[in-house]
């Protein structure tokens, strides 16, 4: 289970020449992500949604707040917990110079997989993942459905238990988007617990078993996808969405 | 909790070498040694010849005596007779260095003495009345009885010159040392910009932080992978620097007298140098590149230690600083010093361990430093 506590993140920004203005990006969120659950973060851009992953995923301090991850937290257990949890993201960038094989192998050996099994699970999952044709090619020559097929293949590697997924499908055409939804929802069905990010509310909708929706990073509803849309009086997430922000919008 | 520097070192010098222009640096720098060694050394030779062929061209606002002339064509001055005015004008033209009047036994040298060409020439002449003089001298003893050279060579006087090297190839050494210093600086500035703000700007850094890696382990691996390809760097300069000396005795005169030579103990203390200066130089270029954002400041920003790496060395070789103590842990100057010391055959052992200790002292710090600055956000935005 993943239990989010009163997470608050604050940043300074320049204001003018002479002024600085402090603001916080992630305000207070709080909630739960339990085993075989996915739980989307849904929110406009600026919402505080990346910045709520990254702390989460242990790459961000909190100013305030804590995550737990069952009885584990990043002050006590950094190392262990990031063992346990793979983060991806629209933006997630791997090396360019080596092959999709080095960069798994490198990646089993940083989760310290075991020697003898890291070549039959890289196998594994490039044959679930359509790697094969590709799997010794150089990163940077691939396409960008094919780098993003390799970034989930380097979530898989060390079995997590935890996914944190911001925005993974954004700039992917319908088949790529498509095989990294079939994976989450096959991981899923494994009893991991996904964290998954978007502002494609459709998708959302299809696939988390809860949403939560941020805007100027405060929780403005939590619930299931049928719940929200029952206390919206509307037909999909993208109505509801606008029902509950009204007048006070960023773009979707 | 296995450590993971060593997987990161992996990573690290898989794409060093997998980089063409990190590659380069590392290999490419290292050909200008040679380049510098024999250029300045055929540029010494040819200053050397010049001041006897090039500047022998002298104007006699006088005629020859017979002895004159005999001593002219003994040293091989290209005499050029005519009258004053017109020496001057061939002067300005350059067409002669010096002409000499002459008043009764008076006899003057006009030139300009401050300028290169009149320094040769001033000093060919005074060489050449030293010898009219003694030729003068000679037959005035001799034309009333008496045995010149016992008179004039009342006493005589040897140079005997004890030193190992001369000027040449103690300038050649020294300055082929701080061009290893500033090589080894050149190949640390790609990689560890590259490593750092490089990995920032293609957002590769991120993806890093996520993986279950402390940061001691992040840094210390990529301090190794910057400081591995910097001691190939040093090295392979060290070698070709080597190579270029033996080159040089061979091809060059100026080196017949006193060749260059490096001891075997010399060589091992180079390495020993070139290993410290490599530590340092690398920890510090991470340092600075993992406060910049992008690639291109991160490159700005370590330019200039491309200068301060060579300067403080340069102005202790040139001003004659010799190494002590307190100058032994003076960060670019020590190795610079250190570097002086071995060009001369002089081995300091404690100005050595001196160096060498407070290398390791500033490596922690800077190591302190940057693992503080990647436990935060910081490092990523």
């Amino acid at each position: 289970m993943i239990k989010v506590n009163d997470l608050k993140k604050k940043f300074v920004k320049q204001k003018n020449k002479k002024e600085k203005m402090e603001f916080y990006a992630v305000n207070g969120v709080s909630f739960e992500a339990n085993e075989g659950e996915i739980v989307g973060i849904l929110g406009p851009n600026g919402a505080g949604k990346t910045t709520l992953l990254r702390m989460v995923a242990g790459i961000m301090n909190p100013t305030s707040g804590d995550v737990q991850f069952d009885d584990m937290n990043y002050k006590k257990d950094e190392i262990k917990i990031k063992k346990s949890l793979a983060y991806l993201s629209g933006n997630t960038k791997i090396y360019n110079s080596i092959s999709p094989y080095e960069l798994l192998r490198m990646c089993a050996e940083f989760y310290e997989v075991k020697k003898d099994e890291i070549d039959n699970r890289i196998q594994e999952i490039s044959r679930i993942l359509e790697m094969d044709k590709f799997l010794y090619s150089r990163i940077g020559n691939l396409s960008t459905g094919q780098t993003q097929r390799v970034n989930i293949a380097r979530c898989l590697i060390h079995d997590p238990k935890y996914y944190i997924l911001d925005e993974a499908t954004s700039g992917l055409d319908i088949i790529s988007s498509q095989i990294i939804l079939d994976f989450i929802k096959s991981e899923k069905k494994k009893g991991k617990c996904v964290l998954y990010s978007t502002h494609y509310m459709e998708e959302a909708e299809n696939i988390c078993d809860r949403v939560i929706m941020i805007n100027h990073g405060n929780i403005i509803k939590e619930g299931t996808p049928d719940e929200i849309r029952k206390a919206t009086k509307t037909s999909n997430l993208r109505d509801a969405f606008f029902a509950l922000i009204g007048s006070d919008n960023n773009e979707e | 909790m296995k450590s993971n520097v060593f997987n990161i070192l992996k990573k690290e010098i898989r794409e060093i070498f997998r980089d063409k222009k990190s590659l380069s640096m590392m290999l490419i720098i290292p050909i200008m040694i040679p380049v510098l060694i024999l250029g300045m050394s055929a540029l010494f030779q040819s200053q050397m010849s010049k001041s006897g062929d090039d500047y022998n061209k002298i104007g006699f606002a006088y005629d020859l005596s017979s002895e004159e002339e005999t001593l002219v064509n003994d040293m091989n001055i290209e005499a050029v007779c005519g009258s004053e005015d017109e020496l001057r004008s061939k002067l300005d033209s350059s067409d002669i260095y010096l002409y000499v009047t002459k008043e009764d036994n008076n006899y003057v040298l006009n030139t300009n003495v401050g300028s290169e060409s009149g320094g040769y020439a001033t000093s060919l002449m005074k060489s050449y009345y030293a010898n009219y003089k003694t030729l003068l001298q000679e037959e005035a003893l001799t034309n009333i009885g008496q045995d010149a050279n016992q008179i004039l060579n009342i006493i005589t006087l040897e140079v005997n010159d004890l030193g190992e090297n001369n000027f040449y190839s103690m300038y050649i050494v020294g300055y082929a040392f701080l061009f290893i210093m500033m090589a080894i600086t050149v190949s640390a500035t790609y990689p560890a910009t590259d490593t750092t703000a490089g990995e920032k700007e293609r957002g590769t850094l991120e993806t890093l932080l996520t993986f279950p890696i402390k940061s001691r382990d992040i840094i210390v691996g990529k301090l190794l992978g910057v400081t591995i390809s910097s001691i190939i760097t040093g090295v392979l300069s060290l070698v070709l620097a080597l190579i270029s000396f033996e080159v040089a005795n061979n091809q060059f005169t100026i080196y017949e007298t006193a060749p260059i030579t490096i001891s075997g103990l010399s060589i091992v203390m180079s390495v020993i140098v070139i290993i410290a200066y490599s530590i340092f130089i690398s920890g510090l270029c991470i340092a600075i590149a993992s406060m910049c954002k992008t690639f291109k400041e991160a490159q700005s920003a370590l330019t200039p230690l491309t200068f301060v790496a060579f300067f403080p060395g340069m102005i202790a070789f040139m001003v004659g600083i010799k190494s002590t103590a307190i100058l032994s842990i003076i960060p670019f100057l020590n190795f610079s010093l250190v570097f002086n010391d071995i060009s001369n055959g002089i081995i300091n052992y404690m100005d050595i361990l001196l160096m060498f200790v407070s290398t390791i002292v500033y490596i922690a710090i800077i190591i302190y430093c940057i693992i503080k600055q990647y436990r935060s956000e910081k490092v990523l935005f």
